[in-house]
C-alpha cells in the first residue's frame, strides 16, 4: 500500500521536507471499475499512502474512500486534482489531519487461559477495548479510536500472545 | 486477428440514418452504434475486423456514410485517427476486435492520451456469459487501458450502448482531451433494443450548452498576472499544444504584440505562431537552439500557455528558468504546480485566457530584451550549428528547405520520432498553422506514417509529408498497403542514416560510441514501394535533393524518398538529460 516518499530531484521544484499526513476523503460513483480507477491514480502518482479504506457512501449510488497520504501541501492538492479529473468521482475533500476526525477500527485475537483471560480483557479495557468473541483458549478484542489509542492498546495486549491484528483502515470526516 | 469472411453489401438493405430522431426503432447493438457515429458526425474510422467485433462489422456496411478503412494493424488505426483528430480538431475513430486486436491500439492510446488528443476506439469483447473466464481472445481492456486513457467504458447492456458513446465523444472532446475506449461485448452488439435519438445529447449539442460554464480566469488571477507582466523586464511566452488545441492562435498572437513579449513554443506548440513573426524565437528544451534556452534561463516572467513543462524542456526543474516568475494557464488544473510552482495557476481554456489577459495588459514595447535574445542568437550563428560534415550528401535542412519549397509552405509535416525529429522542429519554417504533428509526449516511434494517412484523410487538400528515420519508418510500413487500398497520398521523407540515430548520438556522447545495436538496414525502397503499387526514389547527392522532392510532388499517389544522409550527423546543441543549460553541448566531442 505505502510508497515510501522518494525525492524528486531534478523533477520538481515542489517544497521537501514539509511533509505532513493530508486525508483525502473522495466520493465515488458505485460504477463498474471506479474504485479501481481512483486508487490507480494514488499508486501512478506515487502518492505516499498511509492508509486507505472504503465503504458505502452518504448515498446509495456513492462509494466513500478514505486515503491518508503523507507528502507536502501542494504536492497533496495536486493529488486531490488528479483524483478530481477522473470521471467517476463526483468530490474531493482534502483535509489536514487537524480539520479532520479520523477513526480506524481493530480487531485484535491473542491467547489466554483460565488464569489470564480476565487479565487481559481488564487490559484491553483501559482502552476502550471490548471483547467480541471469547472461546476457550483466545479472546478477540474490537477497538475503535485515533491511531494513538489503537496502537497503544495493541502495546497493552502484546502480553498475551497476539494471533491475528485486523484493522480496518481509517474513516474520517471534517470537524 | 481477422477470421475469414467476405463482407458483402446486399442492395436494397441501405439504412438511412437520421430520417425522423423522434422515432423509436428496434434495432441491433452493433446498429445502434453505428447511428451513434452518424450523429456524433463520424465520418472516418481506421480499423480491422475479427471475431468479436464482427456483429458491428455487420452493421457497418448498411452505414455508407461511416467510411472505413482497413489498416494492415490495429497500432496504425489508434495513430491514423490520432493524425487525423490533430489534424483536424474532431474526434478520431478506430475500432478492433477484443485480446490482440485491443492490445496492439494500447501504444496508439498512450501516445494520444500523453499529447492530449481526442480519440474514441471502441473494442469488440467477448460475449458477457463468457467475461472473466479467459475465455479465447478475452483481454481486460478496461484494465489494460486504464492508466493510458482519459476514461474508458464497458457496455454491459444494449440499452445503454447509445448514451456511452454520446458520452465518450463528450468526454474525448471537452476540457483537456484525450483519449477515450468502448469495450463492447459481443452479444450486446446483438441484442436488439428500443432506440429513439432524440433521447440523447450529443457531445456537440453538451458541448454548445456547456460553453457558458467554461472554467474563465478569475479577477484576482487576472489582475496579478497583469502586474507581473507590467513589472517584468525580461517576459516570455512559452505556449504549447494547448494553444493549437483551443485554436487560440490570433490570441496568443495579439497578447505576444500588445505586450511585446517574445514567444517560444514548445515541440508539440511548434506552429502555433508564425516562424517568421519578429517575436518568434524558437523551442526550448534539450534540442533547442542555445538562445531559446539561454533566454528562459535569463527571464524573469514566464507565461506558459497550454504546456506541462515537461522534463525534455526543463530538464533539471530546480535550475529552470531560476528567475522568473510563473503564469501558469492550462484548462487542466492538476497541471497546477506539478512540476513548476506558478506563481499565478489560471485554469482557463487558453484561448479565453490569452483574449482576457491581452484585453487587460497595458500596451508596452521591450525591444531591448529582444534584441538581447537576438544578439545570443547570432552568436551562436556564429559559432556555428553544423549537423553533418560531408557536403555531397543529402542533409537535414536541404530535405526540409526542398519540401517547403515544393509545396509553398503549405505543407503539413508529420514527424516521427528521433534525430529527424529534432532536425524538422528546428530548421522546418513553421508557417501554416497547426502544420506540425508528431508524438512528443510518449515518443512513439513509428507514429509518422500512419499517422500522416489520418492527416492527409482529414486534410484532402493540403500536401501531407511524413518525415521519418529509417528506424522510424520500418515500425509502421505495412501501412503502405493501406494508403496504396485508399489511393491516399502521402509523401514520404526517410533521413536514412543505418542508425538509430538518437541513440547512436547518446552512445556516442555517453556512452563512449558503444553502437550496441543501433546500425540498422533497410530494404531497397525502389523496389519496396513499386511492390506496393507506389513510388521509391533514393537520393545520395546533395543537388539532387530539391529535383527529387519536386518530382514526389508531381507524381500521383504516395512517394517515398529515401535520402542518404550522413551516418554520424548530430543534433545541436543538446542539454543532456536532467543538466541545465550551463552544460550544453553545441559541438561535436571528440
Amino acid at each position: 500500500m505505502t510508497n515510501a516518499a522518494m525525492p524528486r530531484a531534478g523533477y520538481s521544484d515542489l517544497p521537501r521536507g514539509a511533509e505532513a499526513v493530508h486525508v483525502l476523503i473522495m466520493l465515488v460513483e458505485d460504477r463498474p471499475g471506479a474504485v479501481d480507477r481512483v486508487v490507480g491514480v494514488l499508486r501512478r502518482k506515487r502518492a505516499n499512502t498511509q492508509s486507505l479504506s472504503m465503504g458505502r457512501g452518504d448515498a446509495p449510488d456513492l462509494v466513500r474512500i478514505t486515503a491518508l497520504v503523507k507528502d507536502s501541501n501542494v504536492s497533496v492538492d495536486n493529488l486531490a486534482e488528479q483524483v478530481r479529473k477522473v470521471v467517476d468521482v463526483r468530490q474531493v475533500t482534502n483535509l489536514t489531519v487537524q480539520q479532520a476526525v479520523i477513526r480506524e477500527l481493530v480487531l485484535v485475537k491473542v491467547s489466554t487461559t483460565a488464569d489470564n483471560v480476565h487479565e487481559a480483557i481488564a487490559a484491553a479495557d483501559q482502552f476502550g477495548g471490548t471483547a467480541v468473541a471469547i472461546t476457550p483458549d483466545t479472546v478477540t478484542f474490537e477497538i475503535s479510536g485515533s491511531e494513538e489509542k489503537i496502537t497503544k492498546c495493541i502495546d497493552a495486549l502484546q502480553a498475551y500472545d497476539i494471533r491475528e491484528v485486523a484493522r480496518s483502515g481509517c474513516i474520517a470526516t471534517v470537524r | 486477428m481477422a477470421i475469414a469472411a467476405s463482407a458483402v453489401q446486399l442492395p436494397g438493405i441501405t439504412y438511412q440514418a437520421y430520417q425522423n430522431n423522434n422515432e423509436i426503432r428496434e434495432l441491433t447493438g452493433s446498429e445502434i452504434l453505428c447511428e451513434a457515429l452518424v450523429r456524433e458526425g463520424v465520418e472516418l474510422l481506421y480499423g480491422y475486423p475479427g471475431g468479436t467485433i464482427m456483429p458491428f462489422y455487420d452493421a457497418l456496411t448498411s452505414y455508407p456514410s461511416l467510411h472505413h478503412v482497413l489498416v494492415r494493424h490495429e497500432q496504425a488505426a489508434a495513430h491514423a485517427a490520432d493524425g487525423y483528430a490533430r489534424a483536424t480538431g474532431k474526434v478520431g475513430v478506430c475500432v478492433a476486435t477484443s485480446g490482440p486486436g485491443a492490445t496492439n491500439l494500447v501504444t496508439g492510446l498512450a501516445t494520444a492520451f500523453m499529447d492530449s488528443t481526442p480519440i474514441v476506439a471502441i473494442t469488440g469483447q467477448v460475449a458477457r456469459p463468457a467475461i472473466g473466464r479467459d475465455a479465447f481472445q478475452e483481454t481486460d481492456m478496461i484494465g489494460v487501458t486504464q492508466p493510458i486513457t482519459k476514461h474508458n467504458f464497458q457496455v454491459r447492456n444494449t440499452e445503454e450502448l447509445a448514451a456511452v458513446v454520446h458520452e465518450a465523444f463528450h468526454i474525448a472532446r471537452s476540457g483537456r482531451p484525450g483519449p477515450v475506449l468502448i469495450d463492447v461485448p459481443k452479444d450486446v452488439q446483438m441484442v436488439k433494443a428500443q432506440y429513439r435519438p432524440s433521447d440523447y445529447t450529443t457531445s456537440e449539442e453538451f458541448l454548445q450548452a456547456s460553453q457558458a460554464n467554461a472554467p474563465r480566469p478569475a479577477d484576482h488571477l487576472l489582475s496579478q498576472a497583469t502586474e507581473l507582466i507590467a513589472q517584468s523586464q525580461r517576459p516570455l511566452i512559452m505556449a504549447g499544444h494547448g494553444v493549437i488545441l483551443s485554436n487560440a492562435y490570433s490570441e496568443l498572437r495579439a497578447l505576444a504584440e500588445k505586450a511585446s513579449i517574445p514567444v517560444i513554443t514548445t515541440l508539440l506548440g511548434l506552429s502555433a505562431f508564425p516562424a517568421s513573426h519578429p517575436l518568434f524565437i524558437g523551442m526550448p528544451g534539450m534540442h533547442g537552439p542555445a538562445h531559446t534556452n539561454h533566454a528562459i534561463d535569463a527571464a524573469d516572467l514566464i507565461i506558459g500557455v497550454g504546456l506541462r513543462f515537461d522534463d525534455r524542456v526543463t530538464g533539471d526543474v530546480s535550475a529552470f528558468a531560476p528567475n522568473a516568475r510563473i503564469i501558469h494557464i492550462d484548462i487542466d488544473p492538476s497541471e497546477m504546480h506539478k512540476v513548476k510552482v506558478a506563481a499565478v495557476p489560471i485554469v482557463s481554456d487558453a484561448k479565453v485566457a490569452l483574449a482576457a489577459l491581452t484585453e487587460a495588459v497595458a500596451p508596452a514595447d521591450k525591444r531591448a530584451w529582444l534584441e538581447e535574445i537576438r544578439s545570443w542568437e547570432a552568436a551562436a550563428n556564429e559559432r556555428g550549428q553544423s549537423i553533418q560534415h560531408d557536403e555531397a550528401l543529402p542533409d537535414p535542412v536541404s530535405i526540409l528547405d526542398a519540401i517547403y519549397k515544393a509545396t509553398n509552405g503549405e505543407a503539413i509535416i508529420v514527424s516521427d520520432v528521433g534525430q529527424h525529429q529534432m532536425w524538422t522542429a528546428r530548421f522546418y519554417r513553421w508557417e501554416r498553422l497547426n502544420s506540425h504533428i508528431s508524438s512528443g509526449g510518449l515518443g512513439t516511434m513509428g507514429f509518422s506514417l500512419p499517422a500522416a494517412m489520418g492527416v492527409k484523410m482529414g486534410i484532402p487538400d493540403a500536401p501531407v509529408w511524413a518525415v521519418a528515420g529509417d528506424g522510424c519508418f520500418q515500425m509502421n510500413l505495412q501501412e503502405l498497403a493501406t494508403l496504396q487500398q485508399e489511393g491516399v497520398a502521402v509523401k514520404v521523407a526517410i533521413m536514412n542514416n543505418g542508425y538509430l540515430g538518437m541513440v547512436r548520438q547518446w552512445q556516442q556522447f555517453f556512452h563512449s560510441r558503444n553502437y550496441s545495436e543501433t546500425p540498422i538496414t533497410s530494404p531497397d525502397y525502389t523496389k519496396l514501394a513499386p511492390a506496393y503499387g507506389l513510388t521509391g526514389i533514393r537520393v545520395t547527392r546533395r543537388d539532387e535533393v530539391e529535383a527529387a522532392v519536386k518530382r514526389a510532388m508531381e507524381t500521383e499517389g504516395t512517394v517515398i524518398i529515401d535520402f542518404a544522409i550522413e551516418s554520424e550527423a548530430n543534433v545541436f546543441p543538446m542539454i543532456p538529460s536532467g543538466k541545465t543549460v550551463k552544460q550544453m553541448i553545441e559541438e561535436q566531442p571528440e
